[in-house]
């Protein structure tokens, strides 16, 4: 086997330029399929991160003003949601709809005995933690008694916590005291977050501090065991009719609540995700494809040059098979090589762009996984015997007399 | 060693080209012959098929007490490893291999480790001489050493015969002189049958018997 490849590399040696344009192309084109699977998958990555994090089951309902006369009722009526609405919806598809909450935000500083922060709270239902997706880094989200006892608890984002309580960990914050509308507070938990800086507080809560106002800025309704678009267009529908109902205005009039089905663009933005992909394996594929073309080409111009050679070699006593093996392992060998150096290539420039684009919402984690490279691997094998086969025929049919005849 | 019996060869074509005619032929064990004959007479023809190279239309063709008739492929190219060894005009190296590896070659396709190939290389290289240029590409040695190499690749596979077309026939009237010397050594001191297509008298003269061919027929 040694000696095989020692006799492989010998002949490839002696054609370096030759071999080295062919080993380019092959080179060149696993580069590009690496990484361009390698973005695709960034891309996708980060498609799946946020809809992982904000959910992908859910339906958001403003209030707008409605365009169309209805009732009696002229167009231009502003529409208000208000929290009856809530128990409305809920009662719309009990199988369908699993949640409905709402939140509302609320200005003014929180501070500490020294430090302070003016971002503001956002009060929310406890379902809210699930929909976010937040893990708690110490304590606990927002709760059910929290909501019916209208409790002034306060739940901070970790990028919080060194902004009010500067020498204090997540879990030394729990229990401390803030100030916030005039109210103390206490921060009962500390969820994990690089970026977001809301403050949590109990709806019920909230609301009472805008003055048991019952009308609410937008409402989240969470669905359940919808599966197809269609589902999920006739459920807004459904949320539509009824908040019609409730509101008097007419059912088709689009503009009088707006809606936004995160689940049936979850559907558009997936399957635009799957045609990205299949396009960048296509086009790999086919870069690929072409390198592989150039292989089989160079093999059948080495074959033709080496006729003499080839005549010698079966005259001293090379069986057909020995012929057709060696130049089909010349032709693996040529893939394989460079293919190689492709993958490594490949490999760096997404480790390069994983670096560079670390962190960000665009791509995320355009890393090939190793089982692809293997993949790869024997792809590049199969693909340069392939390459190699036709060229090694035509080998064989080069007759041990040519050896005796002069060029 | 050789027998031949009715040999005859057509290649075929717009004009099909009968070029032997019933040839019959034997060759002993030890025999040092030479074949000559006009140039277009048939003498590759028939060493081609002497050295199962090429294939014969009717006749049979014993080597070795083998008849050589319909073999496979594998078959030919095995015994063409094992039983002759092949000498031509024009030397026939490979050009990117070292003089070494181009006497090991033969060895090569019969599975030899390559240690014991260039070990057995080395031995048959010195005996001819060349053990100093054994590590030289064929373009940057003479005729003469070329086709010492050639020799000592056909030897290396100690085959029962060693076919040489036109030996000499690139070489100057010296270095012509000391090939045939190589050749006479091997059929006196080894008792080797060889067997030479040669135009030249003065090669001729030089073997035991002369096998004269003319248009395809034995004279
Ligand atoms: N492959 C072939 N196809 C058709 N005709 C051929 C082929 N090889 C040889 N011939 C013809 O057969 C005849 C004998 O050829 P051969 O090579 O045996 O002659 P030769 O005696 O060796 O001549 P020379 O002394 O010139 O080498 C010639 O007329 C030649 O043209
Ligand atoms: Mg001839």
């Amino acid at each position: 086997m040694t000696d095989l490849l020692r006799e492989i590399f010998q002949t490839l040696k002696c054609n370096k330029l030759r071999t080295s344009l062919t080993g380019l192309a092959v080179a060149w084109g696993i580069f590009m399929l690496i990484t361009l699977v390698g973005m695709t998958k960034g891309v996708i990555n980060s498609f799946e991160k946020q809809t992982a994090s904000q959910g992908s089951n859910t339906i958001n309902v403003w209030p707008g003003v409605t365009s169309e006369p209805w009732h009696g009722y002229r167009e231009g009526r502003d529409v208000e949601l208000r929290t009856g609405d809530m128990e409305k919806l809920r009662q719309t598809d009990r199988q369908k709809i699993s949640d409905v909450s709402s939140s509302v935000y609320g200005g003014g500083t929180i501070s500490t005995a020294h430090e302070y922060t003016s971002s503001g709270y956002e009060g929310v239902y406890p379902s809210e933690q699930r929909r976010r997706g937040f893990k708690m880094a110490a304590g606990r989200f927002i709760n059910d008694i929290d909501m019916n006892q209208k409790r002034k608890v306060m739940v901070l984002g970790e990028q919080m916590v060194p902004i009010l309580f500067p020498d204090k960990t997540p879990a030394e914050v729990i229990g401390e005291k803030v100030d916030c509308q005039g109210l103390g507070w206490t921060v009962v938990g500390v969820y994990e977050s690089r970026w977001s800086r809301s403050v949590y507080i109990p709806f019920s809560t909230a609301r009472m501090l805008a003055g048991n106002s019952d009308k609410i800025g937008s409402i989240v309704v969470e669905m359940t065991g919808v599966e197809t678009e269609s589902q999920g267009t006739d459920l807004e529908n459904d949320i539509r009719a009824t908040l019609a109902a409730a509101h008097d205005f007419r059912p088709t009039d689009q503009s009088a609540v707006w809606t936004w089905n995160r689940f049936t663009q979850f559907l558009k933005m997936q399957s635009g995700m799957g045609i990205l992909n299949t396009a960048m394996w296509i086009i790999g594929i086919f870069t690929l494809l072409s390198g592989i073309v150039g292989v089989s080409n160079i093999m059948f111009v080495s074959v033709r040059e080496r006729t003499h050679e080839i005549g010698i070699r079966r005259a001293i006593g090379a069986r057909p098979r020995s012929i057709l093996t060696q130049v089909i392992m010349e032709s693996v060998a040529i893939t394989s090589l460079f293919g190689y150096i492709g993958i490594l290539m490949g490999i760096g420039l997404t480790e390069l762009l994983a670096r560079i684009f670390d962190g960000s919402d665009f791509i995320t984690d355009p890393r090939v996984d190793i089982s692809l490279a293997l993949e790869v691997t024997a792809v590049l094998i199969i693909a340069g015997a392939l390459a190699g086969l036709f060229p090694a025929i035509n080998a064989l049919k080069v007759k041990p007399v040519e050896a005796l005849r002069d060029e | 060693m050789i027998t031949l019996k009715d040999i005859n060869k057509t290649y075929p074509g717009a004009a099909p080209l009968h070029v032997l005619k019933d040839i019959s032929l034997n060759i002993g064990r030890g025999e040092l012959v030479s074949i000559m004959g006009a140039s277009g007479s048939g003498k590759s023809t028939l060493l081609n098929i002497l050295g199962i190279l090429d294939g014969y239309d009717s006749g049979e063709y014993w080597l070795d007490g083998k008849l050589i008739k319909n073999l496979s492929e594998n078959r030919a190219a095995d015994l063409r490893n094992r039983m002759i060894g092949f000498v031509f005009q024009s030397f026939n190296l490979i050009s990117y291999k070292d003089a070494a590896d181009n006497v090991a070659l033969p060895l090569f396709y019969q599975g030899v480790g390559r240690r014991k190939r260039r070990a057995l290389a080395m031995e048959q290289l010195e005996k001819l001489g060349l053990a100093d240029r054994a590590h030289h590409l064929p373009g940057e040695l003479s005729g003469g050493q070329k086709q010492r190499v050639a020799i000592a690749r056909s030897l290396i596979t100690r085959p029962s015969i060693i076919l040489a077309d036109e030996p000499t026939g690139a070489l100057d009237s010296r270095t012509s002189k000391e090939v045939m010397q190589i050749f006479r050594d091997l059929n006196s001191q080894q008792g080797m049958t060889i067997a030479i297509v040669t135009h030249d008298p003065g090669v001729g003269e030089q073997t035991n018997r002369i096998i004269r061919i003319s248009d395809g027929r034995i004279v």
